[in-house]
């Protein structure tokens, strides 16, 4: 994997540090990227670190993937063997919204440029980066609230069926949502908002107990991920097989999500393309080591999904 | 057999060895200074809470609740940044461990439960409250420039965290080994009711191990924190299990009675460098999990079937041994 | 072998003295407790007492409740706790989804189940046969195990290929749902086993007290090994029919389940010190945990404040056994 530097490398260790000196001067033709992301194994992480890795192959760029396993700490940690290693670039997959700031600082004192993946930090941490690439979880929740907004005609009550409580894509999904609410004024109120940590099986559960507390005035619902949508639908069969549910949105763009749209189970999904998200972030990456200038904010699509639209789209997963 | 059970008096220095040898095999480079010096700042998060648990281990009591008690801790000493300031407020944070371990002690002391299921529901309760406090979101500090220069290397491989991690571990081999009350330690973890007998507090013992061990996650706790500039109710909840690995690895058991802070030192240097090894070839997590998993194992086994001829395969833990029904047929 | 069986039978006084009157006692504590979470209940929420709403609290708890009896015979047998549950219940929810197109609904669940045991006998091998610490054998082959789940799945969702294998797992039979059936079938088996067997016998008499069972001839190294090996054919099974609800299954679906159950087990007043309990008082447990979530739920409680409140919940049920138990042999 680490190809030439590995076959001098093996000499002496002066020769290494030259070696590693020199390849973050530019003089090796392999560039490096260090690529903390969040997890290996995962619906939408996995198919996004395969899209990364086989467009660097294509850019001849090396990749250092380093897996969170959704552990925060663990970022942390691996963004300094990332600047130990003198990478070239690091791409950071954000699993706290500032966390990692001095982390990133200490890159940017060694000069290695970094932008995120996936997911935004707060406004302290754009001084580090040099672009923040696709979806972004806060747009994703203004518009989910926009197209809840829109199957309600603007008045309801609904429920917010969240993910982990502290986990970075929940706080800004969540608030993503809510501040769209207050911002168009929508009469929109939120009954409640639990927590089923991006579960289905949690979402069943809470679900069962939502409809007994709530009933009838549910009149929509917000999941934060399609897999907890799919939890409330279960429980609403279960406790209304003949009366049709609520508008259900949710995220992700999954199959059976789409499945569900088509048979009037769910309102809409959003969908965002994990391949799309690998790609735009290693090709900002390689624009950037090749000295050019990249925007601060790179979106990829995001596409609501609704009954009208959903046989010309492509799920995402 | 001879050969065996060689290996198994030293097999923290032989898997740490092994693990060195063939980690220099496939990483370049493995052997410069700043490679050692990160495998070293990555375990020293580990290696502190494990300092205190190898205690704690040695006294045949267990606590799952570390991690959460990293997170509380951490927690409170960035919010009280902007009251009191930084130093007072990191020390609060750390007595917020203290505290924590106190209440696990003297829970497990005063209703004479066991330490697993006890500091189970406590590790519940400190996560809960981690939650509560910060409504689930997390919270930053104030000086950002504090957290670069705690991440600052000295001398090419000791940070901050890691040297306190180092000199920590080496006060508390003196310890454990020239004093009395260490010792002691050893004769209530292997014997509770013979230590009784002979006169040690055992009571005490325990009680304070659990306020040591407390206090432990509670600097490690706000070490992250500081070095983060953040304090967040997700913190720590991967910890507890790497650090019980990474104390059983360096040969300490879970029955009580045995153990040593050098062989934590190597467990926990062992899993450092094996996880620094391993990212550096873009091994997948759940590789790492399973490669892990199969070390703790093997040692485990090795250590039982060199070590066990003379006693009951079924042996359990001395934290159970203060309740009397279990006593009931033992004399 | 009945011979030993016969003879722990006539002598259970030595493995539970003086634990008649505390047993009583600690009934009728659990059951204080089952009625004021109703009464309370009742009161602050008029949805709670509904045949709906409890049969909903019935049909949650049945996934995990499936697993709380396998959980019994580990903690009763003096094995402390089975940390690879999320990894058998993955194993359980993964294969018999994923099967499912090759070979059919049922062998697939079969299969599922078994190969659950299998991972069982390795920590029952481990832990009865070894001699390895129950937390520390459970802990790594857990690990394992769930990443061996994890490179086999490699971040696909795994989804249901079999309509009617999902219609059965979800559908009711004389009005009652399917799983809660089926975690009734296992529990009446698992209490019938535990209390009226030989077997049973063993497990508590190992757990009570190893070396008076072992010297009395009772296997103690296979009955230690079995109750991991009942523990993850429960967790298959749970796993299995976790998958077939939901129709789809990732490698961390069972996370959790591991102190779910053994919360239901301890609260439920089964010693983790072994040789004492039985499943009833288990899914006694289990029950008030879950009816007491059910009305926390309903009356809109953050879920920390939940979270805390069952922290607290543990300790008090441990410690008020313990007390119980000292006050019952002085």
């Amino acid at each position: 994997m680490i190809g030439r530097k590995d076959m001098i490398g093996r000499k002496t260790m002066l020769q290494i540090a030259a070696v590693a000196l020199l390849a973050s001067t530019g003089w090796a033709s392999a560039k490096t990227v260090c690529y903390v992301t969040a997890a290996d194994s995962h619906a939408y992480a996995t198919p996004a670190n395969k899209a990364l890795e086989a467009r660097a192959k294509e850019l001849g760029i090396e990749i250092l993937s380093l897996s969170q396993d959704f552990d925060v700490q663990k970022g942390t940690e691996q963004l300094n063997t990332c600047v130990a290693r003198k990478v070239d670039g690091i791409i950071l997959w954000p699993l706290d919204p500032q966390a990692y700031i001095p982390g990133l600082a200490r890159a940017q004192q060694a000069n290695i440029p970094a932008i995120l993946i996936n997911s935004p930090m707060s406004d302290d941490a754009k001084p580090f980066i040099k672009s923040f690439t696709g979806p972004d979880v806060y747009e994703e929740g203004k518009l989910a609230a926009d197209s809840l907004s829109k199957a309600l005609g603007g008045k309801g009550s609904v429920v917010i069926i969240a993910g982990q409580a502290g986990n970075g894509t929940t706080i800004g999904r969540v608030t993503g949502f809510t501040d769209r609410l207050k911002e168009t004024n929508a009469d929109i109120k939120v009954l409640d908002t639990v927590n089923a940590d991006f579960d289905q099986q949690k979402a069943l559960v809470v679900s069962r107990d939502l409809i007994t507390r709530f009933g009838d005035q549910i009149s929509g619902v917000y999941a934060n991920d399609d897999t907890m949508a799919r939890g409330f639908i279960d429980a609403w069969k279960e406790a209304n097989p003949s009366k049709a549910a609520p508008p259900i949105v949710g995220i992700n763009g999954q199959k059976d999500a789409f499945e569900s749209i088509r048979t009037n189970e769910m309102y809409s999904t959003i969908v965002q393309s994990p391949v799309e998200d690998g790609r735009l972030a290693i090709n900002t990456m390689a624009e950037i080591i090749d000295g050019k200038e990249v925007k601060d904010r790179l979106p990829i699509p995001l596409t609501v999904v609704t009954k009208d639209n959903v046989n010309s789209v492509e799920p995402a997963f | 057999m001879r050969f065996l059970s060689l290996a198994s008096q030293h097999r923290v220095v032989i898997i740490l060895g092994l693990t060195l040898i063939i980690s220099a095999l496939v990483v370049p480079g493995y052997f410069s200074a700043s490679t050692l010096g990160l495998g070293l700042d990555r375990a020293a998060t580990i290696g502190l809470i494990a300092i205190g648990l190898t205690v704690l281990l040695i006294a045949g009591q267990i606590d799952l609740s570390g991690g959460a008690v990293f997170a509380l801790a951490g927690i409170i000493s960035v919010i009280l940044q902007r009251e009191i300031g930084i130093l007072p407020a990191a020390i609060v944070g750390i007595l917020v461990g203290t505290v924590a371990g106190a209440i696990n002690g003297a829970l497990v002391v005063g209703l004479k439960v066991n330490s697993l299921v006890l500091t189970l529901a406590t590790m519940l309760i400190f996560r809960s409250l981690a939650h509560w406090i910060t409504n689930s979101q997390p919270v930053s500090g104030t000086d950002i420039m504090l957290s670069l220069a705690l991440a600052k290397t000295y001398l090419d491989i000791f940070t901050i965290r890691s040297a306190l991690f180092i000199v920590l571990i080496v006060l508390l081999h003196v310890w454990l080994t020239r004093t009395i009350p260490g010792r002691n330690v050893f004769a209530v973890g292997s014997n509770p009711a013979a230590a009784k007998e002979s006169g040690i507090a055992s009571d005490r013992i325990v009680f304070f191990g659990f306020v040591f061990a407390g206090t432990l996650a509670g600097l490690a706790g706000v070490l992250q924190s500081l070095v983060t500039n953040t304090g967040s109710p997700v913190f720590g909840s991967e910890l507890t299990v790497a650090v019980i690995a990474a104390v059983v690895v360096g040969g300490t058991r879970l029955e009580g009675g045995r153990g040593s802070a050098l062989g934590t030192l190597g467990g926990v240097l062992t899993i450092g460098s094996l996880t620094i090894a391993m990212e550096f070839q873009s091994v997948p997590a759940y590789v790492q999990q399973v490669v892990s998993g199969l070390i703790l194992i093997l040692l485990v086994v090795l250590d039982r079937a060199v070590t066990t001829k003379g006693r009951a395969s079924g042996t359990r833990p001395a934290l159970i041994s203060d309740n009397p029904i279990t006593q009931g047929g033992t004399t | 072998m009945s011979d030993a069986a016969m003879e722990i039978s006539v002598n259970p006084d030595r493995f539970t003295r003086g634990s008649k009157l505390v047993d009583a006692l600690s009934k009728a504590g659990l059951a204080f407790a089952i009625l004021a979470v109703v009464l309370y209940g009742s009161v602050v929420s008029p949805a709670f007492f509904t045949s709906g709403n409890l049969l909903n609290v019935l049909t949650s708890m049945s996934i995990v409740g499936i697993v709380v009896v396998g959980m019994t015979f580990v903690l009763v047998v003096g094995g402390l706790a089975d940390l690879s549950v999320p990894a058998t219940i993955a194993c359980g929810a993964i294969l018999s989804l994923g099967l499912q197109p090759m070979i059919g609904p049922l062998p697939a669940f079969v299969l599922a189940v078994g190969l659950a045991g299998l991972i069982g006998l390795l920590n029952g091998v481990l832990v009865g046969y070894v001699g390895i610490n129950p937390i520390i054998a459970t802990l790594g082959i857990g690990t394992i195990g769930l990443g061996i789940v994890q490179a086999a799945v490699g971040g696909v969702i795994v989804y249901g290929s079999n309509p009617a294998s999902a219609e059965f797992a979800k559908g009711r039979l004389f009005g009652i749902p399917v799983v809660v059936l089926i975690f009734l079938v296992i529990a009446l088996i698992g209490h019938f086993v535990l209390s009226r067997s030989f077997w049973g016998r063993w497990t508590l008499a190992t757990g009570g007290n190893y070396s008076a069972a072992e010297a009395s001839a009772v296997p103690v190294q296979a009955v230690k090994a079995g109750a991991f090996v009942i523990t993850a054919l429960t967790a298959g099974i749970s796993g299995g029919l976790l998958g077939l609800t939901l129709q789809s299954a990732r490698p961390l679906i069972g996370a959790g389940y591991e102190f779910s159950a053994i919360t239901a087990v301890v609260v439920g007043g089964v010693s983790i010190i072994g040789g004492f309990g039985s499943v009833p008082r288990a899914i006694a447990g289990l029950i008030f945990v879950q009816l007491l979530t059910n009305v926390m739920v309903l009356d809109g409680v953050r879920t920390p404040i939940q979270g805390f409140v069952l922290g607290i919940l543990i300790v008090g049920a441990v410690g008020m056994d313990a007390a119980l138990r000292k006050r019952g042999v002085a």
